[in-house]
């Protein structure tokens, strides 16, 4: 593969993001007709970005354009293919979402493209002003998403709160920067990798290295940066918040992981125990918080808290010995972005209906007025509380087996607690929508939004049972294989 | 016929599955049902005719499934596991007949999932399959509570229930985890397959914690004393079909699971602490009778009955030797016929007076002699009069108990009349006693279909016993063998 190949997909986004800006000036199309375009612009990527998996490879992209800046690995391709299935799923399952409310403007599919664009760009990027520039045009392209709902006050609230403290953590991300230029002299990732193999003193780089963690915190929510996340989420729109909870945490895990796996894993005894901490304050502090939610969508948004807390415990436990954790975290990432954008697709279908459906109150009796809906819904809350035979099951299992690989038992034994916590508040919803009757009877409309979740709760519970027997589809065993290949081709 | 075995794993789940998302009526869906089980229950019993009296592992399956981390497709079958599975499939087919008029759909579809469940959970011999099945089969308990429970906080007990054995349920999950990752350290390779678990070397703190949680989870499904708190309340808001699952096979698969894997991942561990165990299980055995006694409701009373022969189960299992493991594993057998069928007639009491208080109840004799007759027969099996099953596994558990120590044997021969205290109180008020004018119909023909065929197999176990031990035996002695040895190193 040549470089200007694997660049494509890149292209297509971040041009299809400029055509739909000016349709979106130009013409007069409706919602309708613009999410196709749409889909079809992010299918196409999807075309082009495909055949990549599985296979080892790094190569730096135009580099005579880029200066090295840019680097197309398995780690990369594989990242990329989330990103575009996850803004795929999002604009197919909220279709019925963008219909029914007003807000949407013409101009959300070019942000959302644009988000896209810088995202692939961030996992791609080896340098770390480059992924500066990226996570924050990303991160701009979500804020003007998150307000989008201008009508509605808590909307509003939304944009200015995760503005404010978004753009203020980002600058500690550029501070991190500024102190590993200061030793290094350079902000490629693989320079500072070869200085901190060759010499004994790297202070600044550690400290670079703490500022850096705060930015990529703050974005996943960790505890004690979680302030945002249950206003954040609730007052976005229900498929800007699914895109908010799956894609983009992934796009932060993406750098997160760059950054930490090649620079600083052979530091990571000195990360270790703030990772501890955070992941054991993350865990505890978002179960409390979840457990006090009354409305499913803050319910939601404050176990995303958790679940970046199991992720947390994955990164404390990768190091030098352990060659497993890392590739877990992708698992799970990719358990929970299947899990999530499932269950927000039914809360924002939901709204065909009804205007405001999000309490447990409202989901009284949803299994005798939606019967498939109910059951799809009901596995996206066990794959999300880890129940076996959904993908969630094997996202903890790789998890746990990691932290006990790495001697930290007991911080799996923490997160053992906190699933046990979390089967409290997901079944709740289970009980909620099958135990209580309601009359009036609504038979589910075989359109294109139920379709595409329910391919979505196919896929989880292929994750969590499918074996290699089936030649046609790849089993469960697949996607962590893939993972460790991409895993591997970051060091390339 | 070599995948028999997944066959009677995933023909109740897929049908389950299939009459979820097809648009059928009721009758139809229970028909289905009902077929689907008499078929399982046909390739059961030609399973049964053709499994070998030896102490192998038989129409045993292995593929590999997550290749990465040892995890294997790995079931297969043996003289202790067959009779799990073949209990199971005797009492579903007639459990969905005892209460045939029953018109709620979700009901046999959560029970073929159970039965699915149970099967799997009877027959893993990978440690993640096993907690697969382990965990699947209380999701249909959970709607079943939930959805067809009788008492106003059944939210609350489904919720309290599911919460409870979860708890158990993720402490092993813990355990089995560190299980592959020491298989991972000691030898490169991960591994939650059984019998290579077993070989591991692991410190004596170690070893102490991971038998705990095994046990712990197990301990929550029998129940054993002290976590039985979940009992009674979940018996009294529960629906028939799921009492009986819980009663008649759950409770069971956890005694399985303790000798399936406590048993064999930590055999001197569970052979030293075997005299806590024996005690724990004589005093649970007690405890529990007396608590049955002084229940005033059917449902909780023989649910404390239950717990109180399982206890003494336990006591069997830790006595370590073959009679008494034989006479464990016997009583499983037969206590699982007897309460399935106990635990139908209560349904079939509720249903004629929607009252379960013994109080209320009476003078049942007059007005349903067939009724009384079988009522009369399933309890006093239960007891163990001679004749029926119960009387054998308690004079081999008994044969055991003194084996292990004299006495022992002596407390628990004594101590196990208890039962009768309760069972005659049970005869005396609900059978006789104070004569109602409320109008109490006999059997009809489904339900009478239901219990001849149970009440004929007590009988059988009573009388011909050779006939079902000879399946048991190979597997018991070899296990006893191994332990021996351990306890001789």
């Amino acid at each position: 593969m040549s470089s200007t190949d694997i660049i494509i997909s890149l292209l297509v986004i971040g041009l299809g993001a400029v055509i739909m800006m000016l349709i979106a000036a130009f013409t007069n199309l409706s919602n309708r007709k613009l999410s196709f375009v749409t889909t079809g612009i992010i299918l196409i990527a999807i075309y082009f970005q495909m055949g990549y998996q599985g296979e080892l490879f790094s190569i730096d992209i135009l580099p005579e354009i880029f200066d090295h800046m840019l680097r197309f690995d398995s780690f990369a391709a594989l990242f990329n293919i989330i990103f575009l299935v996850g803004a795929f799923l999002m604009i197919a399952t909220g279709r019925a979402f963008m219909q029914a409310t007003k807000f949407f403007l013409p101009e959300t599919f070019s942000l959302i493209l644009f988000a896209l664009f810088s995202m692939m760009l961030l996992s791609m990027s080896v340098e770390l002003l480059t992924a500066f520039i990226a996570l924050e045009s990303a991160s701009v392209a979500v804020y003007v998403l998150v307000g989008l709902n201008r009508y509605n006050i808590k909307a509003s609230e939304a944009l200015f709160k995760y503005l404010l403290l978004g753009s203020f953590s980002g600058a500690f991300f550029l501070l991190g920067i500024a102190f590993v230029y200061a030793q290094v002299g350079s902000t490629h990732i693989g320079d500072i990798k070869a200085y901190i193999d060759l010499h004994e003193n790297y202070d600044l780089i550690i400290i670079g290295g703490f500022l850096m963690m705060i930015t990529i915190m703050f974005k996943i929510s960790a505890v004690p940066f979680q302030a945002w996340t249950l206003d954040v989420y609730d007052g976005a729109s229900l498929p800007i918040t699914a895109f908010m909870a799956g894609t983009f945490k992934i796009a932060i895990f993406s750098i997160a992981l760059r950054i930490f796996l090649v620079d600083y894993f052979t530091l990571s005894q000195i990360f270790q125990p703030l990772l501890i901490f955070t992941a054991v304050i993350t865990i505890i502090g978002g179960s409390l918080l979840t457990l006090a939610q009354q409305n499913i969508k803050r319910m939601l948004a404050a176990s995303s808290i958790v679940h970046s807390g199991y992720l947390l415990i994955a990164l404390a436990s990768s190091n030098v010995l352990n060659d497993s954790a890392a590739p877990s975290i992708i698992f799970y990432l990719v358990a929970y972005f299947l899990s999530a954008t499932g269950a927000f697709g039914v809360l924002s279908y939901l709204r065909r209906w009804d205007t405001e459906r999000t309490t447990y109150e409202d989901f009284k009796g949803l299994a005798s007025q939606h019967p498939l809906l109910a059951a799809m819904m009901s596995v996206f809350m066990l794959s999300f509380a880890g129940f076996p035979s959904t993908i969630g099951f094997l996202g903890k299992f790789y998890i746990f087996t990691s932290a006990i690989e790495s001697g930290l038992t007991w911080l799996a034994f923490i997160g053992v607690l906190a699933a046990f916590v979390s089967i409290y508040y997901y079944f709740k919803v289970i009980a909620m929508m099958y135990f209580y009757p309601q009359s009036k009877k609504q038979e589910l409309v075989l359109s294109f939004t139920p379709v595409v979740i329910a391919i979505v709760a196919l896929a989880i519970l292929w994750g969590g049972i499918g074996t290699g027997l089936v030649s046609f589809l790849p089993g469960a065993n697949v996607i962590i294989e893939t993972a460790k290949a991409s895993i591997a081709s970051l060091i390339l | 016929m070599e995948n028999i075995l997944s066959i009677l794993i995933f023909l109740p789940i897929l049908s389950a599955i299939l009459l979820y998302l097809l648009p059928l009526n009721v009758r139809t869906t229970r028909s289905i049902s009902l077929s689907v089980t008499l078929i399982t229950t046909a390739l059961s019993l030609w399973m049964y005719s053709h499994f070998q009296a030896s102490p192998h592992m038989q129409f045993v399956e292995d593929y590999a499934w997550i290749k990465e981390y040892g995890i294997s497709y790995h079931i297969g079958i043996d003289g202790i596991s067959l009779i799990i599975v073949m209990m199971t499939n005797l009492v579903m087919p007639l459990l969905y007949l005892s209460f045939w008029n029953l018109d709620r759909k979700g009901y046999w579809l959560n029970l073929l999932i159970v039965h699915g469940g149970l099967t799997g959970a009877a027959l893993a011999l990978d440690l993640i399959l096993f907690y697969l099945f382990w965990e699947t089969m209380l999701l249909p308990i959970f709607f079943l509570i939930g959805l067809f429970g009788h008492n106003k906080n059944k939210d609350f007990m489904s919720m309290k229930f599911t919460l409870y054995t979860i708890f158990g349920s993720l402490l092993m999950l813990l355990a089995i985890l560190y299980l592959g990752y020491s298989s991972f350290a000691q030898t490169q390779v991960w591994s939650f397959s059984v019998s290579e678990l077993q070989t591991l070397h692991l410190d004596k703190t170690t070893t102490l914690l991971l038998f705990s949680a095994f046990l712990f989870a197990f301990a929550i499904k029998i129940p054993l004393f002290p976590f039985h708190t979940w009992l009674p309340q979940a018996y009294n808001a529960s629906p028939i079909g799921a009492i009986v699952v819980m009663s008649a096979l759950m409770a069971k698969l956890g005694v399985y699971a303790i000798w399936r894997f406590v048993f064999t991942l930590f055999e001197p561990l569970a052979v030293q602490s075997a005299y806590f165990f024996v005690s724990l299980g004589l005093f649970g055995m007690v405890y529990f009778g007396i608590a049955a006694i002084r229940q005033n409701e059917l449902k909780k009373l023989f649910a404390y009955s239950s717990a109180s022969h399982l206890s003494l189960v336990v006591m069997g299992l830790f006595a370590f030797n073959y009679y008494a493991h034989l006479g464990a594993f016997y009583m499983v057998a037969s206590h699982a016929v007897s309460s399935a069928a106990l635990f139908m007639m209560i349904g079939m009491i509720y249903k004629r007076t929607q009252d379960l208080r013994i109080d209320s109840l009476g003078g049942i004799v007059h007005q349903a002699p067939v009724f009384s007759a079988f009522f009369a027969f399933f309890a006093l099996s239960i007891v163990g009069i001679p004749l029926t099953g119960g009387f054998v596994s308690e004079l081999l558990l008994i044969i055991g108990a003194f084996k292990y120590n004299v006495s022992i044997g002596f407390i628990a021969a004594t101590t196990l009349l208890i039962a009768i205290l309760f069972v005659f109180k049970v005869l005396q008020k609900v059978l006789y006693g104070v004569k109602r004018d409320r109008v109490f119909k006999d059997l009809r023909t489904y339900e009478l279909l239901s219990l001849i065929p149970l009440a004929l197999l007590i009988l059988a176990m009573g009388i011909v016993p050779e006939y079902f031990l000879q399946k048991i035996k190979p597997t018991a002695q070899q296990h006893i063998t191994q332990e021996i040895s351990y306890v001789k190193h």
